[in-house]
């Protein structure tokens, strides 16, 4: 499949581990939109690049697995060396609409933001199970009351951000909490930020491949020590 | 005698290495400096130390000494962890750097081999194109429905 470089200047980030079951929908999802697309392939095991490089996308390959944050941030690199003029982050599995792409540059445009944050709560996530809603509450609260942001979703994957608002990003927790990361960084940035609906699709695929109970203890421990190393 | 020619040891080790370290961690290496010393000290006066944990309410000059090498140990935790974390960092940036590296080259050979695509503008000047027009053309107008926070 030819490559979708000529396009625009939006840049659709997607990190991808392992992800060679959900990642040849997903590109078919975006394929035909304007807008450039690159996988970060964070060291799979899997044919997760093949399958990148067969459903049109650029590929950029980290030699070993440093995790989704890491990924996001070297696509974010790499996005705006090529002149990117806009960077979206998505994800992987399937979760997130192409069609709500559109809607976070939108956003970006009619609020003159620079960053556009997806959130499922105020708009729809069908499936998500009572356990991880309560979760991502918490997790969500914390977010609020160690950043100062008013989000009400800090774990969604799917944002939009100009060119100005991902020079400003420099992610340096490699694993999940990256999240809480980027929030913080916007908070510091004090560029303008707005929250816009999305629909998250929850299959047992992305179920099983989403955060555990577990891992917010970890991220949590992560964010901790960043305090102690800023 | 073995015993606190044993604890001695490895107190004193605790020493030189906290001695070592403190260029690249002050507060940590000065704060197990002072404990290293400290325990040293009570090593072979227990009875201070015995006085010391008294006024402490700690009850026996021995757990003093304990709690000192927990206190000793944890620091020298934190401090590992904190290389490590360092070292994380430099092992990223060199990863990041070889996996653009290696696909920026990949992309120049494309073009220069492939019939199909389009060849790419100087980057300074991509930046600057129509392209972010294109963009706000391609995408959607809607947005009654978002909220604005600065």
């Amino acid at each position: 499949m030819m490559k979708n470089t000529a396009a625009s200047g939006v840049w659709v980030v997607i990190a991808a581990y392992n992800e060679s079951q959900a990642l040849g929908r997903v590109l078919a999802g975006l394929a035909g939109l304007p807008y450039c697309i690159l996988v970060v392939d964070d060291g799979s095991s899997d044919p997760t690049a093949e399958i990148a490089a067969r459903g049109g996308a650029e590929v950029v390959r980290h030699p070993i697995n440093l995790g989704q944050g890491a990924a996001l941030q070297t696509g974010i690199d790499y996005a705006l060396m090529r002149g990117a003029t806009h960077v979206v982050t998505f994800d992987a599995d399937g979760q997130h609409r192409p069609e709500d792409i559109a809607a976070l540059l939108a956003a970006l445009r009619a609020h003159h933001a620079e960053f556009a944050l997806g959130s499922r709560f105020r708009g729809a996530a069908p499936d998500l199970p009572p356990l991880r809603r309560l979760m991502l509450r918490a997790a969500t609260a914390f977010t609020r009351l160690t950043t100062g942001l008013d989000v009400t979703d800090a774990h969604n994957g799917l944002r939009a951000m100009t060119r100005r608002g991902a020079g400003r990003i420099r992610l340096r927790q490699n694993r999940m909490a990256h999240a809480s990361e980027i929030l913080h960084q916007i908070g510091v940035s004090g560029l303008a930020y707005v929250e816009v609906p999305v629909t998250i699709r929850y299959s047992r695929y992305s179920l099983a491949k989403g955060q555990r109970a577990s891992e917010f203890v970890t991220i949590l421990l992560d964010l901790f020590a960043r305090r102690l190393n800023p | 005698m073995t015993a606190q020619l044993l604890l001695s040891f490895l107190l004193g080790a605790i020493l030189i290495y906290a001695f070592a370290e403190r260029r690249r961690s002050p507060v940590v290496g000065a704060l197990a400096l002072v404990a290293a010393a400290a325990g040293l000290y009570f090593v072979w006066v227990p009875t201070h130390a015995t006085s010391l944990a008294e006024l402490a309410g700690v009850g026996r000059g021995v757990d003093l000494i304990i709690y000192i090498w927990v206190v000793i140990s944890l620091l020298v935790m934190l401090n590992l962890h904190l290389k490590l974390r360092s070292q994380t960092e430099a092992m990223t940036g060199l990863a990041r750097a070889f996996a653009i590296g290696e696909a920026l080259e990949q992309d120049q050979v494309a073009t220069r081999t492939s019939p199909h695509t389009v060849r790419m503008a100087p980057r300074t000047k991509r930046a600057e194109s129509g392209s972010s027009k294109a963009a706000a053309a391609a995408i959607g107008t809607s947005a009654n429905d978002s909220a604005t926070n600065k």
